[in-house]
């Protein structure tokens, strides 16, 4: 059973830490993305928000080389395709 | 010797709206404004492939994350703070597809209980179909989680497949898993009461881990407590609220702070306690 001090100190750490992993991501985290055709002197980098947009459309893939390429050209897809 | 104190005074007032708490939260979840704010996560389980869905899913993003070898700071962080604040709170009060299961219990059919130990698949779901498939095997993989969800597959594949039946397009149907998945969970939601979340929901897995120490919490008053055992039988969900409060199987609907003695109630970590004022009074 924890006590009520310890509780506080956990509760306020565990804030503390998705606060701060949530302004990372939402304002200084980015990933190279390159096209899906073309070579990687063209990838951008893209914000976590971003990312996640991308991700939720199945936008992006990771490919053979470990790099992040997008899945389409031209218009995004609507949705996942899961 | 603790009263009820304000948390859990104003939770006792609202625990017979409970129903009515979580459809207004679906206002939030629904995306009633079209903003599709998909840049964002939502602590809910809610696809966001859905045409209704104002956030994204965090299970996807982290799932869609670990397959792209990123790290979702936003997503983990998400979670991590609202699990502090809440753990369950949100599963039980907040969470559009616990309500969908909520409702379907409301229907007079016979209802089955599950075994403890059945607990604790969530967390198998969450290691094996959110974290080391997508990592290990990327997001193809008929295992990965989005390819498996039934939240998916109710809230999105199957809106989808209507607009294209009505748009005369060709039927792009889910796998075969996901379409099997989808009818045992429409057939168990009637017979076990939160099936999905009881059993395989890797959201709820990872808010139950905050239960012990989240800001909001069940407060059992052993002073109180009669043992009467009624708080057994207001729990629809096999725990036994006096031994284990704060339960990792818990999903905080509340119903156990009915309990007659006021032993259980809804407390925050920042509310004094009766005992607490006592020994303030006589330390001063």
């Amino acid at each position: 059973m924890v006590n009520k001090n310890t509780k506080i100190l956990i509760f306020g750490l565990l804030v503390l830490l998705g606060a701060a992993m949530l302004a990372y991501g939402a304002f200084f985290h980015s990933t190279n993305v390159s096209p899906q055709l073309g070579d990687d002197s063209a990838a951008i980098a893209k914000s976590e928000p971003a990312l996640i947009k991308e991700a939720s459309i199945g936008g992006v893939t990771l490919d053979e080389s470990g790099k992040i390429k997008q899945t389409y050209t031209g218009k995004a897809p609507e949705a996942c395709a899961t | 010797m603790v009263t009820k104190n304000k948390t859990g005074g104003f939770a006792s007032k609202i625990l017979g709206w409970r129903i009515w708490v979580q459809a207004s939260f679906l206002v939030v979840w629904l995306d009633p404004l079209g903003l599709r704010m998909h840049t964002m996560c939502s602590p809910v389980f809610h696809c966001y492939a859905c045409p209704l869905a104002t956030f994204a899913c965090p299970i996807g993003v982290i799932a869609q994350f670990g397959a792209l070898h990123v790290f979702p700071f936003i997503a983990v962080g998400l979670l991590i703070a609202f699990g502090a604040l809440f753990g369950t709170l949100i599963c039980g009060w907040v969470c559009p597809f616990g309500f969908l299961q909520d409702l379907a219990a409301k229907v007079p059919t016979p209802k089955f209980d599950l075994p403890k130990f059945t607990g604790h698949f969530r967390y198998v779901v969450l290691i094996v179909t959110v974290l080391a498939v997508p990592y290990f095997f990327g997001e193809e993989h008929p295992l990965f989680v989005c390819r498996v969800c039934p939240a998916g597959a109710l809230e999105a594949a199957v809106p989808t497949m209507a607009g294209q039946a009505m748009s005369g397009e060709t039927i792009i149907w889910p796998s075969v898993v996901k379409l099997t998945i989808l009818v045992l969970f429409l057939i168990t939601i009637f017979f076990i009461r939160r099936p999905w979340c009881r059993l395989l929901c890797p959201l709820g897995a990872i808010f139950s881990l905050f239960n012990r120490v989240s800001a909001f919490f069940l407060r059992f008053d052993g002073d109180k407590c009669t043992h009467c055992e009624r708080c057994h039988k207001l729990c629809e969900y096999g725990i036994e609220p006096e031994k284990t409060p704060n339960d990792l199987r818990c999903i905080r609907c509340l119903e156990c702070t009915r309990c007659s003695p006021d032993a259980l109630n809804l407390g925050n970590i920042f509310e004094r306690s009766e005992a607490e004022d006592v020994l303030q009074e006589n330390t001063l």
